[in-house]
This record gives C-alpha cells, sequence and structure tokens, in this order.
C-alpha cells in the first residue's frame, strides 16, 4: 500500500483524539471527583445513601424507570434578585424620587425601564423586589445606591431556566451522582424529571399510592402502573396492616383483601426519596430562603 | 498534405500522476484566523474545563461573583473590601506591615486584646508617637484612618483583622463601635503609652 505510513498517523491521530477527548480528558477533570460543600456551610453534599436506597436504586434501573424519566436538571442562566427590606428612616415616596433620580447612571441605563415599570405599581409595601439582573455588578451597585440612602436590602442569587424552580432550585451537578452506580441520567421525559423528587413529593406513602395506581393521584399519568411491586392478600383476622395502602373505592381491592407494599417497593421509594438537589453548592449557587416572609 | 509521422505525438498511456503542490494562501490564512477565533471564544466561555464550573457560568470570576453571602460571612466579605482598600496599603495585605512604615497586624497584641477600646481608638484617632509591638517599639505618625468610615464598615474591618491571617480573636460588632465613639475624649492622635492609660 501507497502512503502506509501516513494513512496508519492519520488514524492513530483521530482514534487518539477522541479517545483523550472522551475518556482522558474527563476523568482528569471528573474521575477524583469527591464530596461538595454546601454553601455558608461546612456540611457535605451529597450525603451517602441508606442501603436500602442502594438496593432501591437497582429497582429503579431492573424496571427501566430511565427510559421515561431523567435525573437532570438544567439550567438556562442565573440572576440576581434585589428586595428591598426596610426603607430605614425615608418615606417610600422620598425613596421612590431617590431611585428614579438613579436612571440617568450609566451602569443602570439599561434597566431603567424595568424598574421603572417596577417602581410604577410600588406603594411602599415591603419586601419589594425592585430588581432582576444577569450582571451581579449592577445588582450590587443598586445594592450599594440603596444602602447609602439608608435603606436595607437583600441581594439573592436565582438560578432560572426551563427547569426551574418546576423540577428543582438548581442545576444538577457531578457531586449530585456521586453515590449513584450505574448513573441513570435518562434521555426521554415521558415522565417528570426526578432529579430533585425527594424534595418535592417527601411523601413516601404518595409515592407508593402512585406507583401502585399513578391515575389516583395524577390523572393523566402515562406510567404504567407498578402492581407487581405489591401484594394483594387477604387481611389476617380481618385486621389491616400498618403498612397497607389506603386506597379509595375504584383502586381498592375486593372486601377483606388489602393492598401491601413488597420489599422492592419500599426500596424504590427510599431511592426516590434520596434523590435530592436543593442544597447550595459553589459549582451551583443560589440563595436559599431561609426566612419565610407572610 | 504530409506529415511527418515522426512528429505525431506519443500515444498517452501513461498513468497519471499527483505531484506535491503549495496550498492555495487563503486557505492557510482562513485556517488560522478560524483557528485563532476558536481560542479566543474557548478561552472566553469554557472556564478551561474547571470541574466546577458549569453552563451558564463561562469563567471562575463570574461564578465566585454570584455566590450568595449573607450574615457572618457578608461581613467577612465587607471588612476584606475594605480593609484592602483602607488599612492594607501599609499594613499589607497580609497584615504582616511594612518595615520602618508600619507595624504587623498578624499577631500582634494590639489587634488580639480581650477588649476593643484600645484597638478602635487607633483608626478611630490615629497614633503619633512610639508604640511596640510584639517587644519591637515603632516610631509612628498614623492618621484617623477610621474616623470617616461607617459604624458597620469599621466594625467589619476589625473583625477581619482579628480573623484573618491565623488571628484568633472574638468579632466587633457596630454596637461596639457606636459606644466607643460616643465614649471618646478627643480626637488627638495618641502614643502607645497613651493609649495604654485606657481600659483595654
Amino acid at each position: 500500500m501507497k502512503n502506509g505510513f501516513a494513512v496508519f498517523f492519520a488514524v492513530l491521530v483521530a482514534l487518539g483524539g477522541s479517545w483523550l477527548g472522551f475518556v482522558v480528558a474527563p476523568a482528569i477533570q471528573l474521575g477524583k471527583a469527591k464530596q461538595a460543600i454546601i454553601l455558608n456551610t461546612t456540611d457535605t453534599w451529597p450525603l451517602q445513601r441508606t442501603g436500602e436506597a442502594t438496593l432501591g436504586l437497582q429497582i429503579y434501573r431492573a424496571n427501566g424507570c430511565a427510559t421515561c424519566h431523567t435525573e437532570q436538571i438544567r439550567q438556562d442562566g442565573v440572576a440576581a434578585e434585589v428586595t428591598l427590606t426596610s426603607l430605614g428612616k425615608s418615606k417610600p415616596e422620598d425613596l421612590k424620587a431617590f431611585l428614579q433620580s438613579l436612571f440617568v447612571l450609566p451602569e443602570l441605563a439599561k434597566l431603567t425601564n424595568n424598574l421603572a415599570a417596577t417602581l410604577k405599581d410600588w406603594k411602599g409595601d415591603l419586601p419589594a423586589t425592585l430588581l432582576t439582573t444577569g450582571d451581579k455588578t449592577v445588582a450590587d451597585a443598586f445594592a450599594d445606591r440603596l444602602k447609602a440612602a439608608g435603606a436595607k436590602s437583600e441581594t439573592r442569587v436565582v438560578a432560572t431556566g426551563a427547569d426551574l424552580p418546576r423540577w428543582g432550585v438548581r442545576r444538577s451537578v457531578a457531586a449530585d451522582y456521586l453515590y449513584d452506580f450505574p448513573v441513570q441520567l435518562g434521555s426521554l421525559r415521558v415522565g417528570p424529571d426526578l432529579a430533585d423528587v425527594g424534595a418535592r413529593l417527601p411523601d413516601a406513602n404518595w409515592q407508593l399510592l402512585h406507583l401502585y395506581a399513578p391515575k389516583l393521584s395524577v390523572t393523566n399519568s402515562a406510567m404504567p402502573s407498578f402492581k407487581f411491586l405489591f401484594d394483594v392478600r387477604q387481611k389476617i383476622n380481618g385486621e389491616t396492616s400498618p403498612d397497607a395502602l389506603n386506597l379509595p373505592p375504584g383502586f381498592a381491592p375486593a372486601a377483606g383483601y388489602e393492598v401491601v407494599p413488597k420489599l422492592e417497593a419500599k426500596e424504590l421509594v427510599a431511592y426516590l426519596l434520596s434523590l435530592r438537589a436543593d442544597a447550595p453548592l459553589y459549582e451551583a449557587p443560589f440563595s436559599p430562603i431561609t426566612s419565610a416572609k407572610p | 498534405m504530409s506529415e511527418d509521422p515522426s512528429s505525431c505525438p506519443a500515444p498517452n498511456n501513461a498513468e497519471p500522476t499527483a505531484t506535491r503542490s503549495a496550498a492555495p494562501m487563503w486557505i492557510v490564512v482562513t485556517t488560522l484566523t478560524l483557528l485563532f477565533l476558536g481560542f479566543v471564544f474557548f478561552d472566553k466561555h469554557s472556564g478551561w474545563f474547571d470541574a466546577k464550573i458549569y453552563a451558564p457560568y463561562s469563567s471562575a470570576e463570574q461564578l465566585e461573583a454570584f455566590q450568595p453571602i449573607s450574615g457572618a460571612a457578608a461581613a467577612a466579605a465587607q471588612g476584606k473590601k475594605v480593609y484592602e482598600a483602607v488599612c492594607g496599603i501599609c499594613h499589607g495585605a497580609d497584615g504582616m506591615g511594612k518595615p520602618g512604615q508600619a507595624p504587623p497586624l498578624a499577631g500582634s497584641e494590639w489587634v488580639l486584646a480581650k477588649g476593643v477600646n484600645r484597638l478602635a481608638h487607633i483608626p478611630l484617632a490615629g497614633v503619633s508617637g512610639t508604640l511596640s509591638v510584639e517587644g519591637k517599639e515603632w516610631n509612628l505618625n498614623m492618621a484617623a484612618m477610621g474616623a470617616a468610615l461607617p459604624d458597620a464598615d469599621l466594625a467589619a474591618v476589625l473583625t477581619y483583622m482579628r480573623t484573618a491571617w491565623g488571628n484568633k480573636a472574638g468579632e466587633v460588632t457596630a454596637d461596639d463601635i457606636k459606644k466607643i465613639r460616643a465614649e471618646m475624649k478627643g480626637t488627638q492622635p495618641m502614643s502607645g503609652d497613651q493609649l495604654k492609660t485606657m481600659p483595654e
């Protein structure tokens, strides 16, 4: 063959390049991934799963849940929200006039319309979110002006995107999957994303009912019933077991019978409840709402 | 019309051959330009493959800017900011001071004192004359650098001094500063001996 060495070299470069890009580079980047630290604390993230939840991961895998469910929350952007919490000594009208005088500042010029619209409806009620911007320096500059005017404000960091806050409060990061083996990211959302399901739907009983009869709680659910993870058995001496599901008529078995979750169902639910993506991390920051205001 | 048969071209049945020739200049220039633009884009958006940088963040600075801080962490950040703008010019960003100009703050008994009264008087009134730090005499002339700072900022910067560079001492609150300011007798710069006449 003519140019045999050149062909060999070209193939080597092509295969070696993809091996470096797809295998070596990710291994260098994330191969030694460790637990992350939750922001402003010394706690680590995530926690090791309980034995029950670890077994549940295999039930999730065996039943092909990842065919229709994803475990990844995507984030398109990030915004800083400046919320006015206290007026200090000034009256609402004075502060409003002061804020309107800021519109000429070059760093706030782009936000003038935004701010004007917010201020138009603002009658001095607190707390009021005055500014939402994707530029943190602008938000900080605005907060500094508020501080100079004697008012107090809080700047919150909010993750934004189509998945947020519908499926979670922040994006998924590598640390979230530290104890998943195998990692079941999924690629199709026939059902909802489950990356944060443990925080969204923390009721184990709801999860069991939903597995047994999906249409019970979600009328238009496309999920098949996972009845085979439950036992339908005769009540012993007419007494209901503590584990038995509390099913409404239409879903309940015949009189004298009860529906009891098998071990697999309990493990699967333990796994689902262990799926959380609700701690603020350095790599995916957001401001948790620590005090809910009435 | 007759032709010399010997002048006929030889039948061309030789194999065509490819020969080497230089690539056109425009291809080389376009490739290099695209490569350059690609690297500029990479530099701007990749975060240099840092495992901590995920979309939508494109650089470590941007990620750092969006870290939410509140409470004690916010005060520490403010203290550092004020320190670097006001105090760090002479005392150094590492708190080690400058020989012949400003004494060190790291490990200094003035900074680590139990009470903050004497410490707060230094930025509020200034220092003039001799003052010993860790057994070394300094002849100082420091203006009242902290007199114009708001109570909260001065408290934050003193707290920063007392907790940074291995220092371990209690925090200073804005109320402490307010009280010390109200009780201050004069604003004349003091020497070390004069400072020592005051309660800690």
